[in-house]
């Protein structure tokens, strides 16, 4: 339920996120790319904070809560490696959710604070790390 | 050799108040040190505090995680501590993890990536945790590379890169014995968590230092949310003698009891007040610190029985403003009742009140509620910690009042239920007696060391001034027995030539 309410601003953080890779990928299938692109970015700091198994596992979590959200990527999976597989043309609308989610989950693990550093890491034209999003994500 | 040909080792902050203390000055630069101990006594805490107080971005500290606590984990518990510096993450404080290197690839996998960091990242610490892991992986799967072979190997490789390292492992004591690591080590941090009763009391040990003189022997730390806080076994202070040089006096606040103590307590002096309950060894204490103030000394006053606003309520019963000075840091009312203190963290609180108002004179009230806020596996030391408490206090100029509750007997008189007369220069002794059918109080002054003092035995009453003593009784025997018999009463008798044996 609290992860809900936080819904709206990771969500915004998440499409953002994805309008950066849809621009770099820049192809027909953009969004698709997009959603994969955030999440191979994602997955070096997480694998360096919770090892490749420990970024699998957060992914997949984040995926089940995302089709909870948004049933329509049932066919979605997270492969052993960490990559997904069965991206459709759901995506850009359900890609949101599913980073959304994994964002929550940054958040309830390490604080907003340290979530929003680690992506300001990877993507730096995010908003700094000090902005306030409005809103306290710490659980 | 001489001086100027050796090698200067600089010393850097561990960012543990008290822990520079116990190393000597700080810890070794480019020392390679493993912190041991029992799972949750601390161990990844402290490799943290002193990474968040020495990396930089241009020196940053790596800290590889094995197999154990994963990185998101610590960060998650980590950033709770009041020295968590979230904006050092990842450019001064850098998190690797190398646990699937270990995996897939052993020592030599771990090594080998450790090396492309430290050569890419230009660490000036480095952090393996948990090391015993990467350790135990390799009895379990057999190896290529012998764990001595490893250990030295990764010891060169940080040590020629300049960086200072902590391996964190969870060993246990009986491990000491012939293990490559701890052979290698220049320093080695064992830290404890001992359970007595209901109460847990933590303590470290650094069993070896190479370069330098540390503290030896057990010293208690306390972890709160600012990290660890570690309490030498000496405060620092073990160098200090004592010195009987000044013959000023501290005026007791009571003018004939200063005149039966010689002219006052002298200054440095350990003073203690027996008597049991009732008898006014609190107020003595009370216009003791009052006198103190209003001659310009500053007092701290430790109290175990009573809180802060307490102390200076009653004090106002009797005429004494302490408010005043408390109010204006110059007097300082340290209550301390967690149960599970320890005589050195005591001591560092007095020793930073003493460095807060520049306090010449201390009030320890009670020893008996000292020692009850001890965890029970101190109290057993509780004479020899007192002995180095009031030593070290006492060599820094301070002069202590201690009030000890005594209970009445009215066969012999006794001064200290611990044995503990011996630590004191100075006592007095307070106590009732049954005087033509009425319960009286009388003082002496029993011991003074190295100077005359009164041997009278005075009665006194606690009046809304305090205390007030009278003349000396001199129409009795056995006063200190608490049943004293009138001398009109033995004249009456036989001419003492006369009387039988």
């Amino acid at each position: 339920m609290t992860r809900s309410a936080d819904a709206l601003t990771t969500r915004e953080l998440a499409q953002r996120l994805l309008a950066f890779e849809a621009v770099e990928a820049g192809t027909t299938n953009a969004d698709t790319h997009a959603v994969g692109r955030v999440c191979d970015k994602l997955r070096r700091p997480l694998t360096t904070l919770a090892g490749a198994a420990g970024f699998r596992s957060l992914l997949a979590r984040a995926l089940t809560l995302a089709k909870q959200e948004s049933p329509v990527i049932a066919a979605w999976e997270v492969n052993s490696d960490g990559s997904l597989q069965g991206l459709n043309g759901e995506a850009a609308q359900s890609g949101a959710v599913l980073i959304a989610q994994l964002i929550g989950l940054m958040i309830t693990f390490i604080g907003e604070s340290l979530t929003l550093r680690l992506l300001h890491d990877v993507w730096p034209d995010l908003p700094s790390p000090e902005t306030n999003f409005g809103r306290d994500h710490s659980k | 050799m001489n001086e100027q040909s050796k090698v200067k080792i600089n010393q850097l902050p561990t960012g543990v108040p008290g822990l520079d203390e116990i190393l000597g000055g700080g810890l070794p630069e480019f020392s390679f040190n493993i912190i041991a101990g029992a799972p949750g006594c601390g161990k990844t805490t402290l490799a943290h505090q002193f990474i968040f107080a020495n990396a930089t971005v241009e020196r940053p500290a790596l800290y590889f995680t094995v197999l154990g606590e994963p990185a998101l984990k610590m960060l998650r518990y980590q950033q709770q501590f009041t020295f968590f510096d979230a904006a050092k993450l990842n450019n001064a404080v850098r998190f690797v993890n190398l646990s699937q290197d270990l995996v897939e690839r052993g020592l030599e996998g771990v090594l080998e990536e450790i090396s492309k960091q430290v050569e890419a990242a230009n660490p000036s610490i480095v952090v393996v945790d948990s090391f015993r892991t990467v350790l135990r992986s390799e009895m379990h799967e057999g190896a290529n590379m012998a764990v001595q072979t490893f250990v030295q190997q990764l010891a060169l490789l940080l040590t020629s890169w300049e960086a200072t390292t902590f391996l964190i492992g969870e060993y246990s004591e009986s491990e000491l014995r012939d293990n490559p690591v701890f052979t290698v080590a220049d320093g080695l941090f064992w830290l404890f968590q001992q359970v007595d009763r209901n109460s847990v009391v933590r303590k470290m040990q650094i069993m070896k230092l190479r370069g330098q003189a540390s503290v030896p022997g057990l010293h208690t730390f306390r972890i709160t949310e600012d990290g660890l806080q570690a309490f030498s076994r000496t405060l620092g202070l073990v160098g200090q003698r004592k010195t009987y040089g000044t013959a000023r006096r501290l005026s007791m606040g009571i003018p004939a009891l200063d005149e039966m103590m010689g002219g006052g307590v002298p200054e440095g002096d350990s003073l203690l007040i027996a008597g049991s309950s009732g008898t006014g060894k609190s107020l003595i204490a009370t216009q003791f610190l009052a006198a103190g103030i209003s001659a310009g000394e500053p007092g701290i006053a430790a109290v175990f029985e009573e809180r802060p606003n307490e102390y200076t309520a009653r004090a106002s019963e009797f005429g004494l403003d302490l408010q005043t000075p408390l109010t204006e840091g110059r007097l300082e009312v340290i209550y301390l009742r967690p149960l599970d203190l320890s005589v050195d963290e005591m001591m560092q609180e007095i020793l930073d009140a003493v460095k807060r108002t520049g306090a010449k004179r201390l009030v320890i009230d009670s020893l008996a509620g000292f020692e009850m806020a001890l965890a029970p596996s101190f109290r057993t030391d509780f004479r020899e910690s007192l002995y180095r408490m009031i030593f070290a206090l006492t060599a820094i100029g301070i002069t202590i009042l201690s009030t000890l509750e005594m209970p009445e007997t009215f066969t012999e008189l006794s001064f200290s239920s611990y044995s503990i007369s011996f630590l004191t220069d100075d006592i007095i002794r307070m106590r009732y007696v049954e005087i033509d059918g009425e319960l009286c109080q009388i003082m002496m002054v029993v011991k003074m060391r190295r100077t005359a003092h009164s041997r009278e035995i005075r009665k006194y009453w606690i009046t809304t001034d305090g205390i007030v003593i009278g003349d000396r009784l001199k129409n009795y025997v056995d006063l200190i027995t608490g049943i004293p018999q009138p001398l009109s009463a033995l004249r009456t008798e036989e001419p003492l030539p006369n009387r039988k044996v």
